[in-house]
């Protein structure tokens, strides 16, 4: 558990809550019951007094922080009289979202200086049921997409791509431009090799260079509709160079890693690097020589 | 197999594919076959079957889990409807300077009477501009050549903006000119009140001297062009282009003309069947001529763009924006409902209200159907007349005979005045509609691009929508 804020890190975030009320089947900090609430909800609020108030960003995490309901109207409301110019930072399944009236609650708590970070893990609600581990989350997720876009919050679409979605990659980002047209952008994601990727391999685990065709289809084809676009945690050296551009130093510096063989590559300053978390690098890294 | 259920939709088949098309205009591209096995329910769990439920074309249940996210589609595409008249045409003048053999507005000599609109006119009209509730108002000049009469252009404007200081919409002005007699006081107007120029130029100076039945009426529209780019930047003036006969011949020589002047698009307007006499014969055969100097010229259009040279058409752009995108598109010639009242209202010289701009010119023939009103009569009674209730029922092509069914109404729309003017019915005829034929055609073609071309058309298409 975190003591204080860095205000150098690109990573400050409260951690809100275990539980999680999906099963995605890749999840990498699988969801358990918190044993004491109380105490976790407690040592936000005294993380947040110590905040540096001209923190840029402040991420809300879990778990799925919307679990917290009222609570985390309460909490948002706390961080945001102790940070008036600080961004908001959600990451959400986006379910508690189809309740329109609870959109507007947190929006209102958060003074409209939020964005939401919302898992997308198919265009098709059977695919994105299974990856998500529940049936009827896609109802809900998109449901609360709109009621989102309704209320103005800038929302961060977030597409882990795996074994089951890769292949549907190009047909998402119609989708996406078609019924998603509000989203502030897209984040294409590699998974971690850590949490639940590891005993679910089998059924999900899909390495870069394997959907890369796809993904780069998807990339250059949200990119060319002037839609948002980034691809998080693939290493440049796996990714096609005409999506470069697109690729953010994603990963969090704690836990940023490079292979030994990264170093006598040129772009390793460009590159998000590799997981230190997880337990494998990707296949085919290999350091970029030529500028 | 899946139990599903079918949703709304229409099929046509193009380029040996099936085409099938959802209640919003979204398109699906499937073999030959595919509609009958969805009919069937002998759909396979696969990729088609995804991109049906995903793209509601079908559902998983007999009401679709989403059914307020397929609503806020619906609702996008019609969204032109939200804010009613956003366009108001004000006819200031019959008189012109040209002479031109397509002339749709019945125009007159310069030296002619009675056929200017006076100030009291003029003030009535944008009175009832303001009436309307779209929070941006277009005025828009039109002729004859509105250009001869800048004194009355600056009254209109200035009395709009006076109405503007409580009432705060946003407010855009057009002219459309032939270009031939900018004068200083014109343009001075335009470039106080930043009024964007829409001239007409038919391609080469042949071609456009010969339709306007002058021998230097290039040179000067050039010439006025270039001086009008001058005083008000070149992004103030466009032009539009009609194909008459003798164009149909020159495809590619209209659009490197246009390249050659600067433009970076076009539109490529068919004659309508206005002003000049014609018998329905010719109009068929023209009609088919148009249909391949379009192909052609798009063709030309096409290989422009991948050599570099970015260049968009405008028409193919509407219908794209309608095919490929969520968002709705304000073209008053290709919505449903239609444009007449919803989107436009046309103040005409006489002091009367017209549905359109056709409209006005069916007057100009002694035919009177589409006159709504007076500029002196309340705002209610003519949007609300007897006459606009009646044309309502006849303005959405959801609800008539040979569109409803048609795999491309989404990308097509209602036009109750051209029904009547060439069917003498404002219902009208699709089979036997020149209409019906030229948009269909047009709509198919470019279909066909995106199924047999993806590759080479789609990049420049994103690019001209973006």
């Amino acid at each position: 558990m975190r003591e204080a804020f860095d205000p150098h890190s690109n990573d400050n975030a409260l951690f809100v809550t275990s539980r999680c009320n999906n099963r995605c089947l890749m999840c990498c900090q699988p969801p358990q019951a918190d044993p004491d609430a109380e105490h976790l909800f407690a040592h936000n609020v005294r993380l947040l007094q110590s905040a540096p108030p001209d923190l840029p960003v402040l991420g809300i995490t879990g778990g799925e922080p919307t679990l917290l309901g009222e609570r985390l109207v309460a909490l948002l409301e706390e961080a945001h009289r102790r940070l008036p110019h600080t961004a908001f930072h959600l990451l959400s399944n986006g379910r508690a979202f189809s309740d329109a009236a609870f959109v507007r609650r947190v929006c209102r708590a958060a003074g409209d200086n939020l964005f939401v970070g919302i898992p997308l893990h198919s265009d098709y609600a059977g695919d994105h049921d299974l990856i998500a581990g529940c049936r009827g989350a896609y109802e809900e997720t998109l449901t609360g997409l709109y009621n989102l876009a309704d209320a103005g919050v800038e929302i961060e679409l977030r597409v882990v791509v795996n074994r089951l979605n890769y292949a549907r990659l190009p047909r998402m980002a119609d989708f996406i431009f078609k019924y998603l047209p509000f989203v502030g952008w897209t984040a294409l994601m590699a998974m971690e090799r850590t949490g639940l990727s590891v005993p679910n391999e089998a059924q999900v685990w899909a390495e870069p260079r394997q959907y890369a065709p796809q993904l780069r289809q998807a990339v250059l084809s949200l990119a060319g509709w002037g839609m948002g676009v980034a691809v998080y945690n693939v290493p440049l050296c796996l990714l096609p160079r005409d999506c470069w551009p697109y690729a953010k130093q994603s990963i969090s510096d704690w836990k940023t890693a490079f292979a030994p063989r990264c170093e006598a590559c040129r772009t390793q300053a460009q590159c998000c690097g590799l997981f230190s978390t997880s337990i494998r690098p990707f296949e085919g890294i290999t350091p970029i020589l030529e500028p | 197999m899946r139990n599903y259920y079918l949703l709304p939709f229409d099929f046509t088949r193009v380029a040996h594919h099936e085409v099938l098309v959802n209640e919003y205009g979204d398109m699906l591209v499937l073999p030959q076959g595919s509609v009958e096995r969805i009919v069937d329910h002998r759909l396979e769990y696969d990729d088609v079957y995804k991109d049906l439920v995903a793209n509601f074309f079908i559902s998983e249940s007999r009401v679709p889990a989403n059914l307020g996210i397929y609503a806020s589609r619906l609702r996008e595409k019609k969204r032109f409807l939200d804010d009613f008249t956003a366009l108001h045409i004000f006819v200031v003048t019959l008189q012109c300077n040209q002479n031109c053999i397509y002339c749709q507005a019945s125009s007159r000599s310069e030296q002619s009477a009675q056929c200017t609109m006076t100030f009291d006119t003029m003030e009535h009209a944008v009175r009832l501009m303001f009436r309307s509730p779209a929070p941006v108002l277009t005025m828009e000049f039109q002729g004859g050549e509105p250009s001869l009469h800048p004194a009355l252009i600056r009254f209109g404007i200035e009395t709009a903006e006076r109405i503007n200081e409580t009432e705060r919409r946003e407010l855009r002005f057009v002219l459309c000119t032939n270009c031939v007699h900018l004068t200083d006081e014109m343009l001075d107007i335009c470039r106080q009140h930043r009024v964007m120029i829409s001239t007409s130029l038919d391609g080469p100076a042949f071609l456009h001297n010969a339709n306007r039945g002058k021998v230097d009426s290039y040179e000067r529209v050039v010439a006025g062009i270039e001086r009008a780019r001058r005083v008000l930047g070149a992004d103030m003036v466009a032009a539009l282009q009609t194909t008459s006969v003798q164009a149909l011949d020159y495809p590619a020589a209209i659009v490197d003309e246009y390249v050659r002047l600067g433009f970076r698009s076009l539109f490529l307007r068919a004659l309508n069947p206005y002003g000049l006499a014609s018998n329905g014969q010719d109009w068929a055969h023209y009609t088919e001529r148009f249909i391949e100097f379009y192909k052609a010229a798009f063709e030309h259009i096409l290989y422009l763009n991948r050599q570099g040279t970015p260049f968009v058409e405008e028409f193919a752009a509407i219908v794209l924006r309608k095919m490929l995108t969520p968002f709705s598109t304000g073209f008053v010639d290709l919505q449903s409902p239609a444009g007449i009242v919803t989107s436009v209202l046309v103040y005409n010289y006489d002091g009367y209200v017209y549905a359109s701009d056709e409209s006005r010119m069916l007057a100009e023939v002694g035919d009177f159907t589409f006159r709504l009103g007076s500029v002196h009569d309340r705002y209610e009674d003519i949007v609300y007349s007897p006459k606009v209730q009646h044309l309502a029922q006849l303005w959405a092509n959801e609800a008539l005979a040979g569109c409803s069914d048609c795999a491309l109404r989404n990308f097509c729309g209602a036009d109750p005045v051209r029904n009547y003017s060439t069917q003498r019915d404002p219902y009208g005829h699709r089979p036997s509609s020149l209409l019906c034929r030229k948009n269909k055609a047009i709509i198919e073609y470019l279909i066909s691009l995106l199924v047999e071309r993806r590759e080479e058309v789609l990049p420049i298409f994103k690019r001209w929508l973006q």
